[in-house]
């Protein structure tokens, strides 16, 4: 028997069932008696514990088969306890699942926690489950009836693939564009045109932009993979924090391009500890100003145009603005002047710069590593923002956008020496020529004055080391944002634009923070990505 | 040689039965991951033995046996159980199940069990 062949399908089908059980034990802590979770919870732990088994790994044997007696006594009674028996049922997850990562980094088996196991076998003899007091004519549920099976449609069948090879093909229907888009400029650029063959490209560009279309949804995943394990986390940080909080999710079902979801993770979680630990308030706060004890989180996705929407939306306290007013202006982020005439919204956006947290307190919870700066700034690597609304006592609503897909992008060229390099079109405000002369410069800094305000000007042949033309006497000015501030980037030529294929940078430019891909355009050459961020 | 249906929730004991029983010379002829469709695909393929899990969602392994045996009464069925269930064992082979394998599956004692059943199917 090939054992690390099994003990990779363990890991998956148990990583799995984690997820389901964790969406029962969410759903049974608002309904204790909710027949259908009780009954995932057991059958789950019933099918780890026979993995475990036929892989020796006894510890999770043990916990998973007390864990699946435990629901056993559960079922039989029609209920959870009131109480703690949630917790230790969430607490019994949460050991699996750490000693399933355990296998997975290791291929042992930890130990079990011999507290946790008696804990789990210590429920006592179930009494016998008071008849029906759940009966209630709202939920729709008939008295003695038997109770209707459950009607799942079944998904349609699937198949696993492994990432790489989903991003060899993807790479692999990129060359096939550019080839494309090679062979039409070769059959341009002879003597005579051949108009079959231009009929022929153009038949075949319809095909390939189909077969990339196609590709491209292949590497989408539903945001419900990253959202998932986010209710189960809020709980968390709630029991730490001490506060009580109900997480729904919305839109789930949405799909984005698996490296960007798989990037938004970790600022998600982020923006949810956040709301949990600063915005959601204490029950008797809550209670004292009119709002119920338990806190509401709704996380939402919504699609617009070619942008998702990811917010994080609490009925907590909101952002205390006076405060961070005065902390942005004492830790300098602001001038003292300035602060004072900053409006709301402004005030709000500060919470994304670095060294600015809003904490009364830097709790244990919310003081890791990651600040709101390093979810900023995630997302502005992705092509996407985040916004911030939030109202003294109604709460606060956080709101990641990002684009949908990365691979395939709309850019604006832009000649500089003898260069060609691009920007995301999404990027781009608006073009306007200008005589160079209306260019000021004050020592290393130049300004254009646009639309009556003074906007930095970024010589992008500078930047980039090319050496610039002949000074012309206009040059073109690509007016863009960077960190919510206009700038504009001057170029000698505007070459179009296009859409294009984007290719992750070769190992060795990786280190070039300004680069973010490059394509080959159809003569052959490279044309690199710039990322606006990176360059101001 | 004898074409066996598996029927179980997890991939990965559908798998290891797959692997045991194809060792041996025999063929799967179909899988199943819950009660409903083991029924269906008895109907479908008419397999000479069915490996049946007990824990299964929306129908349990018993239900099916109850399913299939009504359909066809002379059918193949072995249940699949791991310890702490002999009440649900009892139950399935009053159903009308021909023998039991215990979890997790030792080779051996699969084989001897399916061999087994099938030779008394002959009969």
């Amino acid at each position: 028997m090939d054992l690390a062949k099994y003990r990779t399908i363990f890991i998956e089908e148990s990583t799995e069932h984690f997820a389901e059980i964790s969406q029962a034990l969410l759903e049974l802590e608002k309904d204790p008696a909710r027949v259908e979770s009780i009954d995932v919870v057991f059958r789950m732990a019933h099918s780890i514990k026979g993995m475990a088994a036929s892989l020796d790994y006894d510890s999770i044997t043990e916990l998973a088969h007390k864990l699946e007696d435990r629901m056993q006594l559960v079922r039989g009674a029609g209920a959870l306890d009131s109480g703690d028996e949630i917790s230790l049922l969430f607490r019994g997850l949460a050991a699996l699942e750490a000693m399933v990562g355990a296998v997975r980094e290791t291929g042992e088996a930890p130990p079990a926690d011999p507290d946790l196991v008696a804990a789990l076998a210590a429920r006592t003899t179930p009494l016998p489950a008071p008849k029906k007091k759940r009966a209630e004519p709202v939920s729709g549920r008939a008295g003695d009836a038997p109770a209707p099976r459950l009607e799942v449609p079944r998904p349609p069948p699937t198949v696993r693939v492994n990432t790489r090879t989903l991003d060899r093909f993807l790479s692999t229907v990129g060359e096939v564009i550019l080839n494309t888009s090679q062979v039409r400029t070769v059959s341009q650029s002879g003597a005579s045109p051949n108009n079959a063959l231009a009929e022929g490209l153009d038949r075949m560009d319809r095909v390939v932009g189909e077969l990339q279309r196609r590709a491209l949804e292949l590497r989408t995943t539903p945001l419900l993979r990253i959202l998932e394990p986010l209710p189960r986390a809020a709980r968390d940080v709630a029991e730490q924090a001490g506060v009580r909080v109900e997480v729904q999710l919305r839109g789930a079902e949405l799909e984005l391009d698996r490296s960007i979801l798989d990037r938004l993770s970790d600022p998600l979680v982020h923006l949810l500890r956040n709301a949990v630990d600063h915005g959601i308030e204490p029950p008797e706060e809550r209670i004292s100003a009119g709002k119920p004890a338990v806190g509401r989180i709704v996380i939402e996705a919504r699609r617009e145009k070619d942008t998702i929407r990811l917010s994080v939306c609490d009925d907590g306290a909101g952002i205390d603005l006076e405060a961070v007013r005065r902390r942005a202006a004492e830790a300098g982020v602001v001038h003292p002047d300035l602060a004072a005439d900053l409006t709301g919204e402004q005030i709000a956006a500060l919470v994304f710069e670095p060294g600015l947290s809003t904490a009364t307190s830097v709790s244990e919870i919310s003081g890791r590593g990651v600040g709101m700066d390093a979810v900023r700034s995630t997302l502005e690597s992705l092509g996407g923002s985040v916004e911030i609304a939030t109202e003294r006592g109604r709460g606060t609503t956080t709101t990641l956008v990002v684009p949908i897909t990365a691979a395939v992008q709309r850019v604006l060229m832009l000649g500089v020496g003898a260069e060609t390099v691009a920007i995301p079109i999404a990027k781009v405000e608006r073009i306007e020529e200008c005589p160079t002369e209306r260019i000021e410069r004050s020592g290393s800094d130049a300004f254009a004055l646009i639309d009556g305000d003074l906007v930095p000007v970024l010589d992008l042949a500078a930047r980039i080391a090319q050496p610039s033309a002949a000074p012309g006497r206009t040059t073109h000015l690509v007016l863009t944002e960077v960190r919510g501030e206009r700038v504009a980037l001057s170029a000698e030529r505007v070459a179009g634009q296009q859409q294009i294929y984007v290719k992750p940078l070769p190992e060795l430019l990786r280190g070039a923070r300004a680069l973010s891909g490059l394509t080959i355009l159809g003569d052959g050459r490279p044309m690199f990505l710039l990322d606006p961020n990176q360059i101001a | 040689m004898a074409r066996v249906l598996v029927a179980d929730d997890a991939s990965f004991m559908r798998q290891m039965i797959r692997e045991i029983v194809e060792a041996e010379g025999h063929e799967v002829v179909g899988e199943a991951s819950d009660g409903d469709e083991a029924v269906e695909e008895w109907k479908r393929l008419q397999p000479d033995v069915v490996t049946m899990d007990i824990v299964m969602p929306r129908r349990s392994g018993i239900d099916a046996v109850k399913g299939i045996m009504d359909i066809d009464s002379t059918a193949c069925v072995v249940m699949c159980s791991a310890l702490g269930q002999e009440t649900l064992v009892q139950e399935a082979l009053q159903a009308g199940a021909r023998d039991f394998i215990v979890k997790p599956f030792k080779p051996d004692s699969v084989i001897a069990t399916l061999n087994k059943v099938l030779e008394k199917k002959e009969d």
